[in-house]
């Protein structure tokens, strides 16, 4: 009975909270009086994005108007819709549109459950000090430099390379890697997995702390072996954490590497390795085409928006909990 | 517990963490060596993670230059005042979130929500940040990227998770707000608030580009600006016909040796955070 | 001098003035300046070719200032107290770091900030800026300027300068000046092994083919030519297409450009669909598929085109003067016997002669400029220090008696004993760059080909004189677009040069065979390559029929 009652989310305090305030319709009022401490904490946030975040923010109008380095910071005449028509009408566009989201959603799909996995790998670890120092070196690649990573990938995979060694000393011949579009998002997934592994896992690891060890107790004594302890006890204990995360994520999952993939890509693996970030630098070293870039930007953000409120919603019909 | 599957188990996942740490070691190792190695070795593509040609050339070019001990020190005070700000305005903004009885939070986490997506572009945030006389000023750093909101909002999910019958009984005690927030949560949240210390340090440690765009003079630079440049130096390198050796050296593990210069530090400084959260530093009992 | 700084959020700002783009005649060095007797504080009421430039009263522009980590700014650097010593003006530098100068210059200038004197910008960059009008159409105050216009009269550098012009016949940048074709990049190969083989320095192309032939011959296990300079967004092998493209008077590589001049039709036509161009690649596909030219050049980083070199794998690579003697020589010192040289670039179907601007890098000056009441003095400070000899020749080299001595005109010059640069006296206590400021990228650049060849060693010297020697072929005639149709011809320049540059790759690495060129060419076709080629023409009536 106890492990049951174990998997419920937390938040008992939400039933026991929600139903004796219905009764009394809260106004502004009564909620200053209650809570002013609580939203006299939030002023010197609210104050930070609405100073940098919201005032710059009237800038994204230049998407819809047309914007001329050195002129107005709003641009010079309003064009309307003229540049999503623009960027509408590229097949072009199209294109590197849709490997954006093939490599970002395949990023993403790869490397969320890795980190996970790692950190209850690491949990496993009896010895503390073997524990950390695992935890400690595999966050190193974050540290990288990316043009430094680049380096190592270029180095790793070309013709005389450590894989094509192994390739032919198994009797294979060497494949040129980076010459072949098919190649590239194994190839960009595994470096960005390889990356974020490490890094990712310390937050985990931070929710792994905060489970109470009672309810290890009792499972244990219910019975429950490690694997039903972790599937039992472990997985919803972070599951705020995870949740949280794969929404952030699933929101900005266009955001892919810009710099890693300018340094990878070659004319040969444009079809697959070409994205937004890519196509706009290369159409930007040309001209400073400002208002362009900004409607793609807007037209992204929306997306990204829709995704969040999405993935929110259904996090919160699946598993009762979402971001808000 | 110890069944034979478990001890399977525990096998397969030594291999595994064995192989992590092969995989994740070994590049970092051989980026050290390079920092230590000849540009010979270098170029001829002879160094895996033991130096060849050991010198310190390019460290003592680096280390002797008065400017990168001046940016040296930039870089930390840049990052102790932002990650002290930044935590107070996150943790105390993540804080209220996490009040489900809040009225208005759907609205508040929207304020912040938002922003991840939309953003003025690099041209207005330039612009603010003159109006307002920031330039030339640690403030510049520090201010335009005080909250992000993803540790908000992850630091907002922990808050959430504490059991609130914790403050409750803090509230019967006659606890306030910022009492509560100040004895009872932040104590037992060291977890989260480490690790945010940690991603808010790293972050601004790392980072390079709001000191570039608004710093106009070399000696408020953090080093990641001083290294980036060296960098940009020497392995751009136009007008400079024959090269002393030296430069040559400098331009071959440049890279390498800001690398270490840059990480060194947070290394050491690591071990204090990760106790934190990696042998499990227990919430308590503090139930009942 | 931050007067724009104060700029409130929802104001407008008044630089619509550069919008008047409808060809407006009277581009061109003779234009009358409209400066008045309030612009002239501090200029010299008699200013000509030769004389030494002197603010009658002291003067301070604001200038950006690259810092190259080679040689970092520093306040006290000899260059700047004698520049104010002999020109009254002091200059105040906004220091930015080498590394990401054109973002932080682009930053600038878009938000209204930038110093009056911009340097280190290449052209096209300076387009962008132009309808906003943040910029100076400095092609009307050339009059204020007479070292500059003496030096193009001198040199005929009409045609080069015509190759900035914007569709309202001005241009916007101050290049830098140069009397020849500065030719820096060609290929190095390893002299012994040349030797080994009893070959002779390959003077074509097709010499070169029969050279890598034999070297493939004697070393069957390796690829004789691995080249570097592949970064995107060019197809690869930067370097080598251009070479081979100039051979063949087209344009390839990092030279690319999308319209090609077809002077005995008159008219532009598409540079990827030429046949010029499909040699250039016929060619290099033979070399691939000879299994003479690494395919791996193309994509490869610079750093691992030098291993193979430095190993031995390869014999034969893309160089400027700089690589030669900083890298490969001292690349291959572990390889007994090994030397390598720097041959003068291989001539092909047009013969001995070479292609190019003899304009480099100049400034862009801020519009505001104009009004201010010392722009006179400052016009004329820009023409004494960048464009007179005197003042090349003291950004260059510095002051004669303290850090050279001699003159470049009758070969005498001579670093002083003392000062170290590039190698020269190298037991020197200063550098000429780290200590003095002098021969500074954002000051010395430009100037006779005497003043540009006291800074070789005799090696280059050999390979300049060569250079030199060959005739330099006129430059296609100008057809800049207005910023209406730029808009769209961005657009359709990024999808043509993208599929140019994979299809080119494609032909050479033989994963398409050439005997789909008609089929190619259809495409680009697809792509919009008329539409583009016609818009051009256009460009280059209008401006023939408004600018002459």
């Amino acid at each position: 009975m106890s492990i049951t009652r174990t998997l419920d989310p937390p938040p008992a305090a939400e039933q026991s909270r929600s139903r004796p305030v219905k009764p009394r319709r809260l106004t502004w009022r009564r909620a200053l009086r209650r809570d002013w401490q609580l939203y006299s904490l939030a002023v010197l946030p609210v104050a930070f994005f609405v100073l940098f975040r919201y005032l710059p923010m009237l800038g994204n109008v230049i998407a819809f108007r047309r914007y001329v380095p050195g002129g107005s910071l709003f641009g010079e005449k309003w064009v309307g819709l003229r540049y999503f028509r623009m960027f509408i009408q590229d097949p072009a566009f199209w294109h590197i549109f849709t490997n954006t989201l093939i490599l970002g959603g395949v990023t993403l799909v790869f490397t969320f459950p890795l980190p996970i996995v790692l950190a209850l790998l690491l949990n496993e670890v009896r010895a503390a000090k073997l524990k950390r120092f695992v935890q400690s070196v595999s966050y190193l690649p974050h540290f990288l430099s990316i043009v430094v990573v680049a380096g190592l990938i270029t180095q790793l995979l070309s013709v005389n390379g450590a894989v094509n060694q192994g390739l032919r000393a198994l009797g294979h011949a060497p494949i040129p890697f980076l010459q072949q579009p098919g190649w590239f998002r194994t190839i960009y997934v595994s470096s960005e997995a390889w990356q974020g592994v490490g890094w990712g896992t310390i937050l985990y690891l931070a929710a792994l702390t905060t489970i109470d060890h009672q309810l290890y107790e009792q499972a244990r004594i219910d019975g429950a072996g490690r694997w039903r302890q972790t599937w039992h006890v472990t997985l919803p204990g972070i599951r705020p954490t995870m949740v949280t995360l794969l929404i952030l994520n699933i929101g900005t999952f266009m955001a892919v590497g810009f710099e890693k993939i300018l340094l990878i890509y070659n004319p040969l693996t444009y079809p697959t390795a070409d994205v937004i970030p890519t196509y706009l630098y290369r159409v930007g070293v040309m001209s400073g085409s400002f208002s362009y870039g900004a409607a793609i930007g807007l037209f992204e953000s929306v997306i990204g928006l829709i995704l969040v409120v999405a993935a929110n919603r259904i996090s919160r019909r699946a598993v009762g909990t979402g971001l808000w | 517990m110890t069944s034979r599957g478990y001890r399977a188990f525990q096998v397969f996942n030594a291999l595994v963490l064995t192989g992590v740490v092969v995989v994740t070691l070994y590049p970092f190792a051989t980026i050290v060596a390079q920092s230590f190695s000849s540009e010979h070795a270098i170029t001829a593509g002879h160094v895996n993670v033991v130096p060849r040609g050991f010198n310190l050339t390019t460290y003592k070019k680096v280390m002797s230059d008065s400017a990168f001990w001046t940016n040296y020190r930039n870089t930390v005070v840049y990052t102790v005042v932002a990650t002290a700000i930044s935590m107070v305005l996150t943790t105390c903004y993540a804080y209220v979130l996490s009040k489900r009885q809040l009225k208005g939070r759907r609205f508040l986490i929207g304020i912040a929500l938002f922003t991840m997506f939309f953003n003025g572009g690099l041209i207005p945030n330039y612009v603010l940040v003159t109006d307002l006389g920031l330039r030339n000023s640690i403030w510049a750093i520090v201010l335009p990227n005080a909250v992000s909101v993803f540790n908000l909002l992850v630091m907002k999910a922990f808050f959430e998770s504490m059991p609130d019958e914790l403050e409750e009984a803090a509230a019967v005690d006659g606890l306030n707000t910022y009492g509560i927030l100040a004895r009872i949560v932040l104590p037992l949240s060291k977890a989260v608030l480490a690790t945010m210390v940690l991603f808010y340090a790293v972050s601004f440690w790392n980072s390079w580009f709001s000191a570039f765009l608004y710093m106009d003079r070399s000696n408020l630079f953090p080093v990641t600006v001083y290294l980036r440049n060296l960098i940009a130096g020497a392995t751009g390198g136009a007008d400079q016909g024959t090269a002393s050796d030296t430069a040559l050296q400098i331009g071959a593990n440049i890279q390498a040796v800001t690398i270490v210069l840059t990480v060194v530090p947070i290394l050491t400084v690591y071990p204090f955070i990760q106790r934190y959260f990696v042998s499990g530093v227990m919430l308590g009992a503090v139930k009942g | 001098m931050n007067q724009l700084s104060r700029r409130g959020f929802l104001s407008t700002s008044a630089g619509v003035a550069g919008l008047a783009l409808a060809g407006c005649g009277g581009g061109g060095s003779g234009a009358s300046s409209k400066v008045t007797s309030a612009n002239r504080t501090g200029a010299m009421a008699k200013y000509g070719v030769g004389d030494q430039f002197k603010a009658t009263v002291p003067l301070s522009f604001p200038i950006m200032l690259l810092s190259n980590a080679n040689y970092p700014y520093k306040a006290d650097w000899l260059f700047w107290s004698e520049l104010t010593k002999r020109t009254n003006v002091t200059l105040q530098p906004t220091v930015i770091p080498g590394s990401d100068y054109n973002q932080k210059r682009s930053v600038m200038v878009s938000a209204g900030n930038a110093p009056t004197l911009i340097p280190k910008t290449y052209h096209p960059d300076e387009e962008a800026y132009i309808a906003g009008g943040a910029i100076l159409p400095v092609s009307d105050y050339l009059d204020l300027m007479p070292n500059f216009q003496d030096k193009v009269a001198k040199w005929n550098l009409q045609g080069d300068l015509d190759q900035l012009r914007e569709s309202d016949g001005k241009f916007y940048l101050l290049p830098g000046l140069h009397q020849d074709v500065w030719k820096d990049y060609s290929l190095a190969i390893r002299t012994d092994i040349l030797q080994q083989l009893g070959l002779a320095v390959p003077q074509t192309w097709d010499d070169l083919t029969t050279v890598l032939r034999a070297m493939k011959k004697a070393y069957p296990d390796r690829y004789p030519f691995s080249d570097r300079w592949s970064t995107p967004p060019q197809p690869g092998a930067n370097n080598l297409l251009a070479l081979v493209g100039e051979a063949h008077n087209v344009w390839a590589g990092w030279s690319y450009q999308h319209a090609q001049w077809d002077a005995s039709a008159g008219k532009f036509v598409y540079t990827g669909a030429t046949d010029s161009y499909k040699q250039v690649i016929q060619y290099l596909n033979t070399l691939v598929s000879e299994k003479l030219l690494d395919p791996e050049s193309f994509t490869q980083s610079d750093d691992q085109a030098r291993q193979k070199f430095a190993n031995g794998q390869s014999f034969v690579i893309s160089a400027n003067a700089q690589e030669l003697v900083n890298h490969y020589r001292k690349d291959i010192a572990k390889i007994s016997g090994a030397t390598v040289v720097k041959i003068p670039v291989p001539t092909g179907p047009i013969g001995a002669a070479k292609f190019g601007s003899r304009l480099e890098n100049g400034m862009m000056i801020a519009n505001k400029a104009k009004d201010g009441k010392d722009f006179v003095a400052l016009m004329q400070f820009v023409d004494w220090l960048w464009y007179s000899d005197d003042g090349l020749m003291f950004a260059k080299w510095g002051v004669q008696g303290t850090t050279y001595n001699g003159s470049v005109e009758d070969g005498t010059f001579k670093l002083a004993p003392d000062v170290t640069w590039a190698g020269v006296n190298p037991s020197g206590s200063k550098n000429l760059q780290v200590d003095y400021g002098f021969f500074n990228g954002v000051f010395a650049y430009g100037g006779s080909t005497k003043l540009l060849n006291s800074q070789f060693p005799p090696e280059e010297l050999t390979f300049q004189n060569v250079m030199d020697g060959r005739k330099a072929l006129p430059l296609p005639p100008p057809a800049p677009l207005n910023s209406d149709d730029r808009e769209q011809a961005t657009l359709w320049q990024t999808s043509l040069k993208d599929y140019v540059d994979q299809q080119t790759l494609k032909f050479i690495l033989g994963q398409r065979p050439l005997s789909q060129w008609d089929a190619y060419v259809s495409e680009l076709k697809a792509h919009n390559s008329e539409q583009y080629i016609s818009l051009v023409n256009q460009a280059y009536q209008d401006f023939k029929k408004n600018h002459g």
